[in-house]
């Protein structure tokens, strides 16, 4: 609700009272009561000039009243007007000013006598002025007594309405914001609430490295550096020491109203929030400084957290990093293979819209699948020619191999399904369970394919790599049968945009050196695909 | 300008409702529950009803279902639910024609949906409900 819709809306239920109030003292009264001037519109004549002067039409005054009622209308009723002023028909009169609405007007009586009594034009007994005179007085006193309850009645509506609007952007906001986990999205959503609830113009974070992230609330997006620090150079000392304090200011200039308080983030980093509105708008009250404070402690709280988890989440992403690449290190043909296989098989999860969390969940999958080969010799890992069955057993194993270690960690129960079906094939010839189909769980079938393109493009202690066209070819052969025909077409459709762009993780398959293009190329080894890759 | 009926058992809530929309020149009937709204709506056919769910005695759902085989049905009806619950009984009304605010109510969303309700050309829930 704008401000000057509220204002219409208090002159018109301030007429609306002077109506019902003036309805109310002519039937009270032995005399005819109405209220008139600017603070009163419509005006509302008393009965008695109504019907002897005004023809029954209040918007007569200015053409057929009597000068008393003229100049009352105009608010401009002198002293002499005020008492026992001289009526056409003769009757007396008395006026007393009171406000209506901020404005003045005049609260007008004239002696009314019985229905039955037609005027006359001689003036009644001089007693009965004294009456009038009296019960104007006392009614004026009742009259301005109620105008202020009204007023304060008003005001309190629109307090209370005030705090619905604002209690409901709370609710919302509180809502809205424990769906974010990113520390950036739910300062910004925070930003954008705050000046909203404050009415603000600008909302705008000083970090402390005198760094600006600055929200215009009316359009909602980031504003310059230029504009921001308008804002922020008369001010920089008294950032700095309620930075240092942890305390909300409030600063009024011929330029802005401001008011400025702390965000604490994680490890008691303090950004300082300001708010801003125009020179014209309102000040910032002490009900603003209660929101501004609860909100930004709230709203710190949750970025800490967001903050703690994102941290810890990263650290568990480079451990494990760590640890895979150790792994891949026992065999130098495999060295980043993990990481690839992982990248890979987000990309194609992205691509077959599987949602952001889980995306981590695969890209995590994708790292890990190979932990199992920790247990192989590495007699076995890197014998260049044709391995036993037994040795082959113990290859085959490593899935299970993986699932075991992984299983204590509770926080990795996600990845296990991948890891240990890794090797499943569609046609269930894969291992170790021999899942065909549906059944092998989405993952492990992406998994699966960027194991087998990632090991295909690489080279290997038996060959040379493939390039990625003939990996491509090979995928597409063996579609349907040992690799999930949906995620092959997936990948191919891929292909062509990371050729001509190739992120920095896949460097290592599609820059054009150190990739056999040549027609023909190596020597595929038996059962590759299904069993030895990765 | 319409005929507004509000069914609210919070006193301080109603009160406040009906100040701010007869301030807006609507004609503000007073309920304290689902009964006595029931009675107003035969009595003065308000054009707009807006109801709370939770109220002692008839509840707001309960009026619904009286409303619902009521020939004189407001045209517009806007139920008040907690924050809780409401998207649940958003979905069940949705079909009927009835808007749903939550609890602690955006009086300027709730004005934004009683503008929309108060055009004459605004279809009878009862028409848009066949």
């Amino acid at each position: 609700m704008s401000d000057s819709s509220q204002a219409n809306d208090t002159k018109s239920i301030g007429k609306d009272l002077i109506g019902q109030l003036s309805g109310a003292v002519s039937g009270a009264s032995d005399h005819s009561l109405g209220i008139v001037g600017s603070g009163a519109s419509p005006p509302h004549p008393p009965t008695r000039c109504l019907r002897t002067c005004l023809n029954n039409d209040p918007g007569q005054i200015q053409a057929r009243g009597c000068s008393w009622l003229r100049a009352a209308a105009s608010g401009r009723l002198d002293a002499a007007g005020l008492h026992n002023a001289r009526c056409p028909y003769g009757f007396h009169t008395a006026a007393c000013p009171i406000r209506v609405n901020g404005n003045t007007a005049f609260l007008l009586a004239i002696d009314a006598p019985p229905e039955d009594h037609t005027p006359t034009g001689k003036p009644p007994a001089e007693d009965r002025y004294e009456q009038v005179l009296d019960e104007l007085e006392s009614l004026s006193g009742a009259f301005e007594k109620v105008g202020q309850l009204l007023d304060e009645n008003e005001g309190l509506v629109d307090e209370v309405l005030r705090s619905y609007e604002q209690l409901n952007l709370i609710f919302d906001f509180t809502q809205q914001i424990i769906s974010f986990t990113n520390a950036d999205e739910i300062e910004k959503v925070l930003l954008r609430r705050l000046g909203r609830l404050l009415a603000a113009q600008t909302v705008l974070v000083v970090g402390s490295q005198n760094t600006y992230r600055c929200y215009d609330v009316s359009v909602g997006k980031l504003i310059s550096d230029g504009d921001a620090s308008v804002l922020t150079e008369q001010l920089t000392a008294e950032l700095e020491a309620l930075r240092k304090s942890r305390s909300i200011s409030v600063h009024s200039s011929a330029s802005a109203h401001i008011v400025i308080g702390p965000l604490v983030r994680l490890d008691d980093r303090v950004d300082m929030v300001l708010a801003s509105r125009p020179p014209d708008g309102d000040e910032f009250t002490s009900g603003d400084l209660l929101l501004v404070e609860s909100l930004l402690s709230f709203g710190g709280q949750i970025i800490s957290n967001a903050e703690s988890h994102e941290r810890l989440r990263r650290m568990s992403l480079e451990s494990t990093r760590a640890l895979v690449a150790a792994i891949d290190k026992k065999d130098h043909y495999t060295s980043g293979h993990s990481e690839r296989v992982g990248y890979l098989a987000k990309l194609i999860g992205q691509r077959m819209g599987v949602p952001a969390d889980q995306l981590r969940v695969l890209e995590m999958s994708g790292l890990l699948h190979d932990v199992g080969k920790i247990g192989i010799p590495e007699g076995i890992l890197l014998k260049p020619g044709k391995l036993t069955k037994e040795e082959f057993e113990i290859v085959r194993n490593h899935p299970r191999m993986g699932y075991e270690i992984l299983t204590p960690i509770a926080s990795f129960g996600e990845v296990l399904a991948g890891v240990l079906h890794h090797h499943e094939n569609p046609d269930g010839s894969g291992y170790p369970d021999g899942l065909a189909g549906e059944q092998i769980p989405l993952f492990a079938r992406i998994l699966h394919v960027a194991d087998v393109f990632d090991a295909l493009t690489s080279t290997r202690s038996y060959r040379v790599a493939f390039s990625p066209e003939q990996a491509c070819e090979i995928l597409c052969k063996e579609a349907g049968t040992k690799l999930d025909g949906e995620v092959v077409a997936v990948f191919l459709e891929m292909i062509p945009g990371l050729h001509a762009n190739p992120p920095e993780e896949l460097a290592a398959i599609f820059s054009s050196e150190g990739t056999d293009t040549g027609l023909g190329g190596p020597a595929l080894r038996a059962k590759e695909v299904s069993h030895g890759a990765g | 300008m319409s005929r507004i009926l509000v069914a609210e058992d919070d006193p301080h809530i109603l009160r406040v409702m009906c100040l701010w929309l007869s301030r807006q020149g609507h004609e503000v009937l007073e309920a304290r529950n689902g009964l006595s709204a029931w009675e107003l709506v035969q009595q003065h056919r308000p054009e707009i009803l807006i109801t709370d769910i939770n109220m002692p005695g008839m509840d707001g759902l309960g009026l619904l279902e009286k409303l619902k085989g009521y020939a004189h049905a407001p045209r517009g009806i806007v139920v008040l639910t907690n924050r809780w619950d409401h998207r649940e009984i958003g979905q069940s009304l949705a079909e009927w024609g009835v808007r749903v605010v939550p609890k602690p109510f955006s009086p300027s969303k709730l004005a934004e949906l009683i503008e929309q309700l108060d055009r004459p050309d605004a279809l009878p829930e009862v028409e848009r409900r066949q």
